[in-house]
């Protein structure tokens, strides 16, 4: 193609026409010729710029990624062959990766220092010095260390190489060198509270890390990484977003959880605040708890889910059923009310969509407490949830349970359960009426994963629509994501003070979607605590405000690196697909039997 | 009467509508196509494998651009020599118009609304700039280049935009501004001595200008000199972006396959910072054939400013070449760490629309000078 810039005679920066026109012609030449030299001098100044600007560019794209390479090549060689330096790779503890087999835990070589004290003549010499290398030690329990005629005392713990250069240096008498290694956390506390921590000695202490210790430190394993279910897009995501949420409303913490409903595969799971867990004992103790396996709470209305499913299977209502709620309940010191009262008659959807509490607590007498009870436990919510984690707290069962207690729980009061136990729960009432317990651990893709059913097929389908109506008009509107069929219900509770007694402006808010409901597949949680309204609210801080557009954000960016296809929720198809074709709300009137 | 506005009424070396699409340099065309099909390989990458929302808007918006190019390059010449310093004042009572009414967006007022369609007229100031040195130029004699009181104008030329962009504030297209205009009066011939003395001043005024920038300005070009004195703040970009080239080694970690992008540790990676995406994912090898082509590029756009017969031609594309030439080399410099961060996105690649368009009028202005080539136009033009 350069080939057409056939003649590239440089044209002379005047042309002949003017010269002519000028008295004294050779005078003029002889300024011409300077000029075209010098128009010519800079453009080809010009193209060696461009030709040293290249060199420039590909020095430095060159000195950038080139040494990268050429120091990893070799050195996971040498982590191949092992014995190349002595050390046997069988010493190490396994090294932990999310299902993509990105790392989340590994282990750094490093020297630890330790003294044989009796070749120690001078303690008080010898500790000294070795302050000047390592300045933080505290001098007295140094030289009581040192002088306590041990063979083996540990002096300083993981150094790194220049530390360990320069004691060497010094060149003292029974002081050695062991080597070590040491956990390491490189995405800092992206996963924290599923992975956990080891202590100094590499002994998990907490998560994963504690719960399947034996099996990290298995040498038959060793150099095997362990596959997590979490995906770490998936978990930045969700901590991002959540996050985010949590500074703008203002709240003391927050979490989400992201489930894969069909295998119970935890693919994300954030309480914050968090922490780094080389440091774990710097953080707090807030930081420190797990919002999402160990604090149990009241979750509200996210429990009509589980119970208006409940009155489904048990056939105490149809979907076209309807319900008193034209005045709020009295039940001895108890006043049952309806946050957005409507004071008519609600059809079972218009129960759920308006989430009225009063419609709710009529629908659960219906069944009364003994089927309430064996429900809630078959879907596991009574005992402790199974997770590989330590750190799960135990639900809050009523000791006394009556029909006060089934009103109050079937609106999410009197019950105190995990935001993981809801997640368990909602995902089995969603995927089909299979219950899966969740895992953190990878589960062999295309195996079918065996559970227990729960619900009917057909009272699964109603439920997912059910919870579209909530979405697509009800109180989660704004977990609504464009291209995807977001299901899901909210959930405001007041918290209760230290001294009993709900407190009517501490709130709890919560969240928990299902996507995409024509291929159920994800079911996402998102929980603040103590969320504040801001003026973009108006002043509300209850879950359609926060914790709804909370997960519809988090589903906007974890549903394409999942794969969900999306489709258009607004064309007829989808429409009359979800559509629950329940139009005339008080067809069937049903009188409930309190 | 809109011929004689296209410039056909000139007897003699007028060319049909069809010869003229003939003649458009059509090797030119395709690497530009070329290049701006990587960066939608690499959008699509950096959307974690979508179309959506950032490769089908930039495919729209490449396909009006080409259509604007092929325009310009159709026009005669000579219209563009004619109305140079129309365009120019347009561009500089708009750019005095966003000082007073403009849109303030991401802390700097550079967008107008006219109606339907906004604007950025620092970026029309770019061209406008080429065209109207060009005239300048294309009117002066060698002599006149060399004397002092002729280069009042020009300089002032450049100066009056620059400070303007400079206010909104924008460093990045002054500065840009400066270098397209002092190129072309290095190229012109202006005396070495000259230039010497203005960057010895510039010199000597450093210290002033550096009182006088913004803090977050200043803060950049300390955290240049020294990253990782705030690797978690203002250092960020620029370490996140060298672990991600850093990270892609010599063939780099496969398409789609990209980390440090796709986890959103670095930032600004689908618009200023889309050749760290790409190295990441191509390593060393796919960066160095993404600057081979756009020395490719600046080889075409040299080659067409040497072969045209008139000085106003050569003046324009040596303009658009050095214009291509500082957008590419500061961005790459920019991310790899060797010039501090200003926003300069990466010709034809970045997502976005207004710079796309200033490269594509650009693009349609050399082509328009390689369509024109053999004519010659006389140096006082008083006369069409």
């Amino acid at each position: 193609m350069i080939g057409r810039f056939r003649k590239p005679k440089p044209k002379p920066t005047c042309t002949p026409a003017d010269i002519s026109a000028r008295p004294s012609l050779v005078k003029l030449d002889g300024r011409m010729k300077e000029a075209v030299e010098t128009g010519r001098g800079r453009l080809v100044f010009g193209g060696m710029l461009f030709a040293g600007v290249f060199v420039v560019l590909v020095g430095r794209l060159a000195w950038l990624t080139v040494p990268a390479s050429l120091v990893s090549e070799p050195s996971m060689a040498r982590g191949d062959g092992g014995s190349a330096r002595g050390f046997a790779p069988a010493m190490e503890r396994r090294t932990i990766t999310d299902r993509n087999g990105t790392m989340i835990a590994t282990n750094l070589r490093m020297a630890s220092l330790y003294a044989d004290t009796r070749q120690i003549g001078n303690p008080d010499e010898t500790a000294n010095r070795l302050l000047t290398v390592l300045p933080d030690l505290p001098r007295e329990e140094l030289v009581g260390r040192l002088g306590s005629g041990k063979s083996f005392v540990w002096l300083k713990r993981n150094l790194t190489p220049r530390q360990q250069y320069e004691i060497n240096r010094l060149g003292l008498p029974g002081l050695m060198f062991q080597d070590e290694e040491r956990r390491l956390y490189p995405l800092g506390p992206l996963a924290v509270h599923v992975v956990g921590y080891t202590d100094i000695d590499r002994r998990g202490i907490s998560g994963i890390e504690q719960t399947l210790d034996e099996e990290l430190r298995d040498t038959a394993k060793a150099g095997e990484p362990l596959e997590l279910a979490l995906d770490l897009r998936v978990q930045h995501a969700l901590r991002d977003e959540i996050g985010r949420s949590v500074e703008y409303f203002d709240a003391i913490g927050g979490g989400g959880l992201v489930l894969d409903i069909n295998t119970g595969e935890v693919l994300g799971l954030v309480s914050l605040p968090d922490f780094d867990p080389i440091r774990p004992g710097t953080a707090s103790d807030e930081a420190r708890f797990n919002r999402i396996t160990l604090g149990v709470y009241e979750m509200g209305s996210t429990m009509k889910t589980i119970n208006t499913a409940m009155v489904l299977e048990n056939g105490n209502a149809k979907i076209n059923s309807s319900y008193d709620a034209s005045r709020p309940i009295v039940v001895g010191r108890f006043t049952i009310k309806d946050d957005h009262a409507k004071n008519r008659w609600l059809t079972v959807p218009e129960i759920y969509k308006y989430s009225s509490n009063i419609g709710s607590a009529k629908m659960a007498v219906e069944a009364g407490p003994a089927v309430q009870r064996a429900f809630l436990d078959r879907l596991g919510l009574l005992k402790k949830a199974q997770i590989e984690l330590p750190e799960v707290g135990a639900p809050l069962v009523p000791r006394n349970w009556k029909t006060v207690e089934t009103m109050t729980i079937s609106f999410g009061h009197g019950l105190s359960i995990s935001p993981l136990q809801l997640g368990v729960a909602t995902a089995a009432i969603a995927n089909g009426g299979i219950l899966r317990p969740a895992t953190l651990l990878k589960r062999p893709e295309g195996v079918a994963v065996p559970g227990t059913r729960v619900v009917r097929p057909d009272v699964s389908d109603l439920m997912r629509k059910l919870m579209y109506l909530v979405v697509d008009e009800g109180t989660g509107k704004q977990a609504a994501v464009d291209g995807y069929l977001v299901g899901g219900k909210t959930g405001t509770s007041e918290k209760v003070g230290a001294h009993g007694g709900y407190m009517r402006k501490k709130l709890m808010t919560s969240f928990v979607g299902v996507f995409p409901l024509n291929k159920p597949r994800y079911l996402v949680i998102g929980v603040l605590d103590e969320p504040k309204g801001r003026k973009e609210t108006y002043g509300f801080a209850t879950a359609g405000w926060n914790s709804a557009p909370t997960v519809g954000r988090v589903i906007s960016r974890i549903a394409p690196i999942l794969g969900v296809e999306p489709v258009d929720d607004n064309s007829p198809q989808v429409q009359q697909v979800m559509s629950l074709g329940v139009h005339a709300p008080q067809s069937e009137k049903k009188i409930a039997s309190n | 009467m809109l011929a004689m506005w296209l410039g056909f009424d000139d007897q003699g070396d007028r060319l049909s509508l069809g010869r003229k699409l003939w003649e458009i340099n059509w090797g030119f065309v395709l690497l530009v196509v070329l290049l701006a099909s990587v960066g939608f390989a690499v959008l699509y990458s950096a959307a974690g494998g979508d179309l959506d929302p950032w490769a089908s808007r930039q495919i729209t918006r490449f396909g009006v651009g080409v259509l604007l190019m092929l325009t310009v390059a159709v026009i005669d010449i000579r219209v563009s020599l004619r109305f140079a310093y129309v365009f120019y004042a347009i561009s500089l009572v708009l750019l005095v118009a966003v000082e007073l009414v403009g849109k303030v967006g991401m802390g700097a007022q550079r967008w107008l609304h006219l109606g339907v369609i906004q604007i950025q007229p620092s970026e029309l100031m770019k061209i406008s700039l080429i065209l109207a040195l060009g005239r300048y130029f294309h009117g002066l004699s060698i002599e006149d280049v060399g004397r002092l009181r002729w280069l009042i104008v020009p300089v002032v030329m450049c100066l009056a935009p620059a400070v303007l962009v400079m206010k909104q504030p924008d460093l990045g297209t002054a500065l840009m501004l400066l270098s397209i205009g002092g190129a072309l009066l290095f190229l012109v011939g202006v005396r070495i001595w000259k230039f010497a003395t203005v960057i010895a001043l510039g010199l000597v005024m450093l210290p002033i200008a550096y009182a006088k920038l913004h803090d977050y300005q200043r803060r950049r070009i300390e955290i240049f000199l020294d990253p990782e004195q705030d690797p978690l703040g203002a250092g960020y970009h620029i370490l996140q972006s060298k672990i991600a080239l850093g990270s892609g080694g010599m063939f780099g970690k496969g398409y789609l396959q990209g980390t440090q992008s796709h986890l959103s540790f670095l930032p600004e990676h689908h618009t200023d910072f889309i050749f760290t995406t790409l190295a990441e994912e191509f390593g060393m090898v796919g960066g160095l054939v993404l600057i081979s082509l756009y020395v490719l590029l600046l080889i075409y756009g040299y080659a067409i400013a040497f072969r045209s017969r008139s000085q106003y031609g050569r003046l324009v594309g040596l303009g658009v070449t050095v214009m291509l030439f500082v957008y590419f080399y500061v961005n790459i410099a920019m991310v790899s760490g060797l010039l501090p961060v200003v926003g300069i996105p990466l010709p034809l690649l970045s997502y976005g629309g207004t710079a796309m368009m200033t490269l594509m009028m650009g693009f349609g202005l050399l082509l328009s000078v390689y369509v024109h080539r053999d004519i010659e136009i006389p140096r006082r033009i008083g006369g069409i």
